[in-house]
């Protein structure tokens, strides 16, 4: 305890030169706090978007459905794998798609796309396109309703009300079209989806291709995407246990499915380490420079508390106090001056709507709402603090090489 | 009883390749209760010698006894301990920590020995009665003269009781007043608690006050006379 006091009260010996070596503490905890919480929030928000825009945490197909997307790649008994679904845990819920590539004709024009049929009121508690409709309405239960982006509608040149007919190959090769209303317009956001999907009923789908009752996609949402790959183990070992053959059956994560995401995540944590690194680096090298001379300013104070009977322990653990106080008083104040910074962004986001074309084309919307995690709190307030004790460690060094008779007499 | 013997201790110091010899074949032997003067004129050895049998230095030969132990057997550690717990230093410049209190630094050899802070500020504080310095126990260093300085300097030295305190020109700072003072003090403490006093010096008020005088010259003893 008198160790740490002392310690405090010679950081304040030199009050200015200790407050340039904590301001810079400052302006990289706070600086390193909304840079983290701004990735993380753009991380999250593009992994959300996707997810709740179409792909969804869990998806189950007929095997080899997604490499080939052929109509007649139905999920086998899919009443059996729904009922499994249904009774699954800590869900948001599911839905049963039918997916199909096909072509969108208006008077005007036409678009290939990917048609989606799907049941509205289960499509709601997994995706928010329901959200996303900026003109008109979604899917109700009506027949030959369709709703599409407004990319596709300014192409078609359709508005509320018009028709279009759709075209696509049926499970036996013909050629089946039908004519459906345009009921809603949308915008997700994500340039990707907004070029291709237009979502149908799903009894409209299932009739054009001529696949009776059949599925192609069971698509689940969970309030967690990184617990997937657990929901995933889970469906296995359930289908496992009602002797299913899950060589018919593919069940992919949201990971599995975009795996470039995943990647790019990576890489951005990755980043963040770097910057860190970075950051880190910095402080380091400016308490370094202050604690050295700070010791070499006290050798002869050094020397007599040397010739007074210290252990060299206890000389090592001053500085390192010494440092490690300038370290946690930047690292709380940075904390502090970043998390004031953080919280009106947090609430109101950051405006990117000058960047709208290329956010969308990362599936990201045009504001930006920082994330505070607990591994953005954890690295700010740990790895400055670990820094600067690390950046003691040197002038300690120093100082306990130092001869007590010579450092008694240094002026 | 003798608690401390210099045995043909030399000391040599090379700079530049050239090799200085600040004391040779020193034998001398202290006694418990001594108020020794080392006197001489400067770079005569006496600081090299006080840091030679205070364990701050090492010697270049011979041998340095202390308590009958062999202090070039023991490690920096021990060494450490053995200050710690049986010398106390005062310096020329009173070497205060500034950023203590004049209590705190009175209390200071005392956390170092792990005594309770309660118990140390008790010490502290009576032994600062003892050389009327109480009045300053709250006052930072360097808001106190120059001889009140070193009497607090005193008090550290002698607050954790030890055997030997070793001073260093301890009066040359000080006007005579001053110095009369310290020595008055230092005299009071050698006859109430038997603390051995050796101190360097060449101030002849100290000198005139001491039991033994030790005299170096280039750094050999050419006069030891107890008075």
């Amino acid at each position: 305890m008198f160790i740490a006091k002392l310690a405090w009260r010679n950081i304040w010996r030199n009050k200015r030169r200790s407050l340039i070596v904590i301001f810079s503490i400052v302006v990289g905890v706070s600086s390193s706090l909304i840079n983290d919480s701004y990735g993380v929030g753009i991380m999250n928000q593009m992994v959300d978007n996707l997810i709740k825009s179409h792909d969804s945490n869990v998806q189950i197909h007929k095997s080899g459905f997604r490499e080939n997307k052929k109509v007649g790649d139905v999920i086998p008994n899919s009443t059996q794998i729904t009922s499994i679904v249904k009774q699954l845990e800590n869900i948001n819920g599911y839905t049963e798609r039918v997916i199909c590539f096909g072509l969108i004709s208006s008077a005007a024009n036409s678009s290939g796309v990917s048609i989606v049929g799907l049941k509205p009121e289960l499509e709601k508690n997994v995706t928010d396109i329901h959200k996303k409709i900026v003109d008109g309405r979604y899917l109700s239960f009506g027949r030959n309703e369709i709703v599409i982006s407004k990319k596709v509608a300014e192409k078609l040149e359709v508005e509320i009300g018009d028709k279009v007919v759709a075209v696509a190959s049926d499970i036996n090769g013909n050629v089946s079209s039908q004519m459906f209303r345009v009921v809603g317009i949308y915008r997700s956001g994500i340039a990707e989806y907004d070029n291709i999907n237009v979502y149908v009923p799903l009894l409209d789908a299932q009739e054009m291709l001529n696949i009776g009752d059949n599925i192609h996609e069971i698509a689940i949402s969970i309030p967690d995407y990184r617990k997937s790959s657990e929901l995933k183990n889970h469906i296995l070992a359930e289908f496992d246990k009602k002797n299913i053959d899950n060589q018919l059956y593919e069940v992919k994560t949201f990971q599995e499915i975009m795996p470039m995401m995943m990647a790019f995540l990576d890489v951005y944590h990755q980043w963040s380490y770097i910057i860190y690194l970075i950051i880190g680096i910095a402080v380091l090298f400016g308490v370094v420079n202050t604690m050295l001379m700070t010791v070499m300013e006290r050798i002869n104070e050094f020397g007599v508390i040397m010739s007074i009977g210290i252990r060299r322990g206890k000389l090592v653990r001053m500085i390192i106090y010494e440092s490690l106080f300038m370290g946690l008083i930047g690292t709380i104040t940075g904390f502090i001056v970043g998390l004031l910074i953080y919280y009106p962004m947090s609430i109101y986001g950051i405006d990117m709507s000058k960047f709208s074309e290329s956010m969308a084309s990362f599936g990201l919307p045009n504001l930006i709402y920082p994330e505070l995690n607990i591994n953005v709190v954890i690295n700010t307030l740990l790895i400055i603090p670990l820094v600067t004790m690390i950046a003691g460690i040197f002038p300690a060094i120093k100082a306990i090489r130092l001869q007590p008779s010579e450092a008694v007499r240094f002026v | 009883m003798e608690i401390l013997k210099v045995e043909n201790v030399t000391k040599e110091y090379s700079s530049n390749g050239v090799t200085v010899r600040a004391l040779f074949d020193i034998n001398l032997k202290f006694e418990q209760g001594e108020f020794t003067v080392i006197a001489g004129p400067s770079g005569s050895g006496k600081t090299t010698l006080l840091n030679i049998i205070g364990s701050l230095d090492k010697p270049t030969f011979g041998t340095v006894y202390f308590l009958g132990e062999d202090l070039s057997k023991k490690s920096k550690s021990e060494l450490s301990d053995m200050r710690l717990n049986k010398i106390g230093f005062i310096f020329q410049a009173y070497n205060l920590i500034p950023v203590l209190t004049n209590l705190e630094n009175v209390e200071f050899p005392l956390m170092l020995l792990g005594v309770s802070a309660k118990d140390r500020k008790e010490r502290a504080m009576k032994v600062m009665e003892e050389l009327n310095i109480a009045d300053l126990a709250n006052k930072r260093p360097n808001s106190v003269s120059g001889g009140q300085q070193q009497r607090v300097a005193v008090a550290r030295a002698i607050v954790h009781s030890p055997i030997l305190v070793l001073a260093d020109e301890p009066t040359a700072n000080l006007d005579s007043k001053s110095a009369s003072s310290l020595l008055d003090l230092m005299e009071k403490m050698n006859a109430e608690k038997n603390i051995t006093f050796i101190f360097s010096s060449h101030d002849k008020n100290v000198i005139d006050r001491a039991k033994r005088l030790i005299l170096l010259k280039d750094g050999m003893v050419v006069q030891d006379e107890i008075k």
